[in-house]
């Protein structure tokens, strides 16, 4: 059991942009929130060397600006916690998280904002030359390769900005590209700009099959997708930009769905199919994977969070802790029926001299207590003892009738 | 606590005059997988205390020493024991991986 300084209202995986804005808006809200993060806080942003499209930076630094994300949570009050989230049981209402290092928190609601890694090829040399030659990351390792040939893997906005920059170092680098002639995964400018760079080459329709060497990299074995013949490419360097993927691993026990390659689906709330828990950022089914988008679903599920958190509290406290039996009605605002019946409901009630407590329920904004007690219609009532239901009324307009179901 | 510096000439001494069984990551300031590497170092060298040293490269500073090791990438953490070069570990790697080879440096 976690001891009582390790409950939460809100646990956060992840402290990229979208962790960081639940943050800010979970700690607004006055809840007792905890962020945990492997690495350093910030994410993805921090390795790419300028961001300009976040609005109101015309051109900003990605590590300055995730600064700025943290310093704004920690004046709401949010902790932060440098560790790797490797287990978690969201089977019971209160939800449990262990940490790496032993320690296990619980929280009333969790944000999975654990964004993405970049994706292995796992091809033979891949691992075994790494640091020799295979890299991934053209700032730190671009300047080891002055004068040298140097390949890149892939033809996103990733790999065909990070190409530019290596051939300030480089003698030339050879793209390879999945697609026909002409055809990449980048935003046009870029792709027109690599087109013009003279020490850019570009190798089409091909994928790389096994990174060749001893000790450091001496090659390239190519594979072309149309012909199926396979090449050799001499080079000193391999910078691979296979795209992404997401960093979900660790729930794949955990009842949370996700698809095939480890995304999680949510609705407009951000909810996962597990109650209480929500997924926001790069590792949630999305169009737009970007810092400003991440934000947004970090907003959205702190709300929608805060809304779920507040309804488990009065709920605890006006029927798990109620003394008197409970009748607890669903209700919708909108329904004549079960406002008349909601009405009855209280003479009764009131003619047997208060033996109960009357609480509502309305199905419009409280669907996830419905779901619960498997409510599907209105009116309905439950009679409840210390949170155990005993029965369930027949909802009749006939006062008799209903009042003979309450002695 | 921060991991001590070393240059040519330090490191020639620590490395082979002393043969002290050490480690040393090579690193760079604007690197990230290097600012998630250095501060696990960080963390594991006070429980190596007087058995086993950590070392810090700057390679921007210290050109001719990643030179010499034809490195080509950081963060590298290379192993050394009796002057000997004992392996490297290259990239993001884990306390329990640098524990790991510490140990079979150390029981070499
Ligand atoms: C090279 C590059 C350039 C980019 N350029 C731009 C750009 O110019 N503009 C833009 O808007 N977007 C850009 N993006 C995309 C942007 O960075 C992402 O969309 C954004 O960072 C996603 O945020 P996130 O919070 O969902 O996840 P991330 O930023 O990936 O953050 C997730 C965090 O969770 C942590 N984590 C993962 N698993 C665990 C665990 N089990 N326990 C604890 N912590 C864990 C990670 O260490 C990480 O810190 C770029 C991305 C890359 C890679």
């Amino acid at each position: 059991m976690a001891d009582i300084m390790n409950n939460y209202d809100l646990i956060i995986i992840g402290g990229g942009p979208a962790g960081l804005t639940a943050a800010i808006y979970g700690g607004r809200a006055r809840l007792k929130t905890l962020v945990i993060n492997k690495g350093t806080l910030g994410g993805q942003v921090n390795t790419t060397r300028e961001i300009v499209n976040y609005p109101g930076f015309i051109q900003t630094g990605g590590s300055g600006l995730m600064k700025m994300f943290k310093t704004h949570a920690e004046t709401f009050g949010v902790e932060f916690l440098k560790d790797e989230v490797n287990d978690v049981d969201f089977s019971q209402e209160e939800k449990m998280i262990r940490v790496k290092k032993g320690k296990e928190f619980s929280a009333k609601a969790v944000l999975i904002a654990c964004g993405c890694e970049p994706r292995l090829l796992n091809i033979p040399g891949e691992k075994r030359l790494r640091g020799s030659g295979v890299a991934y990351c053209a700032t730190c390792d671009a300047e080891f390769f002055e004068g040298e040939d140097v390949v890149v893997v892939g033809s996103g906005d990733q790999a065909i900005e990070e190409g530019m920059y290596i051939t300030k170092f480089a003698r030339k680098v050879t793209v390879i590209v999945l697609h026909d002639e002409g055809i990449m995964d980048c935003n046009k400018v870029s792709a027109e700009k690599a087109f013009q760079n003279d020490k850019m080459e570009f190798i089409w329709n091909s994928t790389i099959e096994e990174v060749l060497g001893k000790d450091n990299v001496e090659g390239v074995k190519i594979k072309n997708l149309k012909t199926g013949e396979s090449s050799e490419l001499i080079c000193q360097g391999v910078f691979f930009f296979v795209g992404m993927v997401p960093s979900t691993h660790f729930l794949k026990e955990s009842g949370v769905e996700m698809d095939q390659r480890g995304y999680i689906p949510v609705n407009d709330l951000m909810e996962t199919n597990v109650e209480g828990v929500y997924a926001v950022g790069d590792n949630r089914i999305k169009y737009l994977r970007q810092v400003v988008s991440a934000a947004g679903d970090g907003a959205t599920a702190a709300v929608a969070a805060e809304r779920y958190i507040e309804e488990l509290n009065s709920f605890n406290i006006n029927v798990l802790e109620c003394d008197k039996k409970v009748l607890l009605l669903f209700l919708d605002a909108l329904n004549n029926k079960s406002l008349e019946f909601s009405t009855l409901l209280e003479e009764v009630n009131r003619e047997l001299n208060e033996r109960y407590k009357v609480v509502k329920v309305d199905m419009a904004t409280k669907k996830n207590q419905a779901k619960k007690y498997w409510i599907e219609n209105v009116p309905s009532v439950l009679v409840l003892d210390k949170g155990q239901e005993i029965k369930r009324l027949k909802c009749s307009l006939n006062r008799e009738n209903l009042k003979s179901q309450l002695i | 606590m921060s991991l001590q510096p070393l240059n040519s000439n330090s490191f020639e001494k620590i490395i082979y005059d002393d043969g002290e069984s050490c480690l040393v990551v090579f690193s760079r300031k604007d690197c990230h997988v290097c600012k998630e590497v250095v501060p696990i170092l960080e963390e594991l060298a006070p429980k190596y205390d007087g058995k086993f040293g950590f070392y810090y490269v700057d390679v921007e500073e210290q050109k001719p020493l990643f030179q010499r090791f034809s490195l080509k990438g950081v963060p590298q953490i290379l192993f050394f024991k009796d002057g000997e070069y004992q392996g490297k570990l290259a990239g993001a790697v884990d306390d329990e991986k640098v524990s790991d080879k510490i140990t079979e440096v150390l029981e070499s």
